[in-house]
């Protein structure tokens, strides 16, 4: 698949409040449903912004694609200035999108994905489930609350394994997606394990956590990692984090999926 | 069909120069906001550009600062990158030969932390083919070393300049920093030394504080301010050294719009850099010329240079 960037105006089809704080943005924008890979992500304007404040545009994940329609969505919380300003946007309306931008996961075909989500986290991985459908691969969801679990039924409709957990145990299991996640991957053989391979987006404190979990289990992992950026295309290089060789990765370029392993934890 | 009593509208000459560096149009993309050009080749039309300035380089490679690197802040953005770049021979083995390749006009943005590795890094420069000028950063904020040590103190910026004008036979622009009591002064010293331009500005230096953590937000404690929000700042330095100074102006600082530009080609600059808006839009510096040209069409300027105040 080409991975040509577009920079264009995009018509807003929907822009939902699934929850309170939380929506759903449809776009009408079939370039980049033809060019982007789960993982990769866009930079968005809302359009409805007078002047010049906020300033610049928020990197968003791609949440899911249909190239029948051209649609492209994004799941985002209204955070700041500018996610405020994106979910006041109507249908009908623009917005400015640059994308599809990023390394985004690198799954190989023989092995087996185990997806692993927390809270906002699911956003990029819906796309990846829908990309692994008719494949040998298990999602696991998590939040603190029943009320904070999302996109439960997009993720079931992928007819891919989904295992649910709850911090207070209101829904699925009650824990944290890497106990849900250390039970599964301690009833694998070793000769399986060597087949797996963790994707996972969520806060950092829980990317740190199944980090640590394949490493003890000798398992490949990608992390999917949110940070401050200002162009999102490697020229400002604003959004460094620290990697492993004591060196610097740019979470726009080098990302925003890293192979675990290269980044300093 | 063009009526006869509507005056015959000429395509505007867009030519600037630069002391002896003649660039097709004054619209240039400032370092740090670039890369090296190829991270926007499928973005933008670079021949399109006077110019493109490349990410700063020094000697040896850099790392940069710890993150957070940068912060947005009203109507502006907070950097503190801290000049990571590739280092000069990577520069030359690894993204000159690209640009050269596209036959883009080049300018290469040095920084060194003394004398002797500014004038290193003018030789190094010096003949290769497809740089066509230096621009000398004596303004960094973000840097320990070197950088503004010598953009604040007019004796070491005429020292710099000097060094690097004796060290090769390219064009030599020096960009200058705000962050002093009196930029004409500083524009001197470089004018005595050599310089065949100056560029200003660069960043103002500038903090901003986590209130929730109660620390500073940038990994650097101080960073740079660009955007919208300096412009203001930008067009009257521009204004004051255009008047100080014989050599050409380069007008830099929250250039985000054709208006943006205008002011500074107005306030005496004879070609302007387009910064942060690059981040925001990569295709900011195209809309930025046409709608330049499209002015200049409508209030029959014939050239940059007219759009000058003079006074």
């Amino acid at each position: 698949m080409e991975n040509r960037r577009i920079n264009k105006q995009a018509k807003i089809v929907g822009n939902v409040e699934i929850r309170p704080g939380i929506f759903v943005m449809t776009i009408l924008c079939p370039e980049i449903t033809t060019s982007s890979s789960a993982g990769q992500f866009c930079m968005i304007r809302p359009g409805n912004i007078q002047g010049l404040d906020p300033l610049l545009r928020r990197p968003l994940s791609i949440h899911l694609t249909d190239q029948e329609k051209g649609h492209v969505q994004f799941l985002y919380r209204v955070v700041g200035r500018g996610t405020r300003a994106l979910s006041r946007q109507l249908e009908g309306e623009f917005i400015e999108v640059l994308g599809p931008l990023g390394r985004g996961f690198q799954v190989g075909e023989d092995e087996i994905p185990i997806l692993v989500g927390g809270g906002l986290g699911v956003a990029p991985l819906l796309f990846l489930a829908r990309q692994l459908v008719g494949r040998r691969a298990i999602v696991i969801l998590g939040a603190i609350t029943k009320s904070q679990l999302l996109r439960l039924e997009p993720f079931r409709e992928t007819g891919l394994e989904i295992l649910v957990s709850t911090e207070d145990g209101s829904f699925g299991n009650q824990g944290l997606v890497t106990e849900v996640l250390d039970r599964l991957l301690s009833r694998l053989e070793d000769e399986a394990k060597a087949n797996v391979t963790i994707f996972s987006c969520g806060p950092y404190p829980m990317l740190r956590a199944v980090y640590h979990l394949c490493s003890v289990h000798g398992v490949r992992c990608e992390v999917s990692l949110e940070t401050t950026m200002a162009c999102g295309s490697g020229l400002c290089l604003g959004c460094a984090v620290k990697a492993k060789d004591g060196g610097y990765l740019h979470v726009c370029k080098d990302g925003p999926c890293f192979r675990a392993e290269e980044l300093a934890w | 069909m063009t009526s006869h009593t509507e005056k015959e509208k000429k395509e505007p000459d867009l030519k600037v120069k630069l002391g002896p560096l003649i660039l097709k149009n004054p619209v240039l993309l400032a370092s740090g906001t670039c890369g090296y050009g190829k991270e926007l080749k499928d973005l933008i039309d670079l021949k399109r550009l006077g110019a493109i300035v490349v990410k700063g380089i020094s000697l040896e490679p850099r790392k940069g600062n710890p993150p957070p690197r940068i912060h947005e802040t009203p109507c502006g953005l907070l950097n503190a990158i801290g000049l990571e770049n590739v280092g000069l021979e990577a520069f030359k083995n690894e993204k000159l030969p690209w640009l050269r390749e596209h036959k883009l006009r080049t300018i290469v943005n040095i920084l060194g932390n003394s004398v002797a590795e500014y004038q290193k890094m003018a030789e190094g420069l010096s003949g290769l083919e497809g740089v066509d000028a230096i621009e000398v950063n004596i303004s960094c904020p973000n840097v320990k070393e070197g950088g503004v040590a010598f953009g604040t103190d007019p004796r070491a910026a005429n020292e710099v300049t000097r060094a690097v004008k004796g060290a090769c036979d390219l064009p030599v622009i020096v960009k200058l920093s705000p962050n002093v009591t009196d930029i004409c002064e500083i524009a001197r010293a470089v004018e005595d030394g050599g310089a065949d331009c100056v560029s200003l500005i660069n960043t103002i230096l500038g903090m901003a504080i986590d209130i929730e953590k109660r620390r500073p937000v940038l990994g650097n404690v101080f960073g740079g301010l660009s955007g919208p929000a300096i412009r203001p700042v930008a067009v009257r330095m521009v204004w004051q050294v255009a008047r100080t100074v014989k050599i050409p102006v380069i007008g830099i600082g929250g250039i985000s719009n054709f208006q943006d530009a205008l002011e500074f080609l107005m306030a005496g600059a004879s070609a302007i850099q387009v910064g942060t808006a690059t981040l925001v839009d990569p295709g900011a510096s195209e809309k930025i010329l046409t709608g330049i040209v499209d002015f200049m069409v409508r209030n029959n300027y014939s050239s940059i240079g007219e759009l000058k105040i003079r006074d």
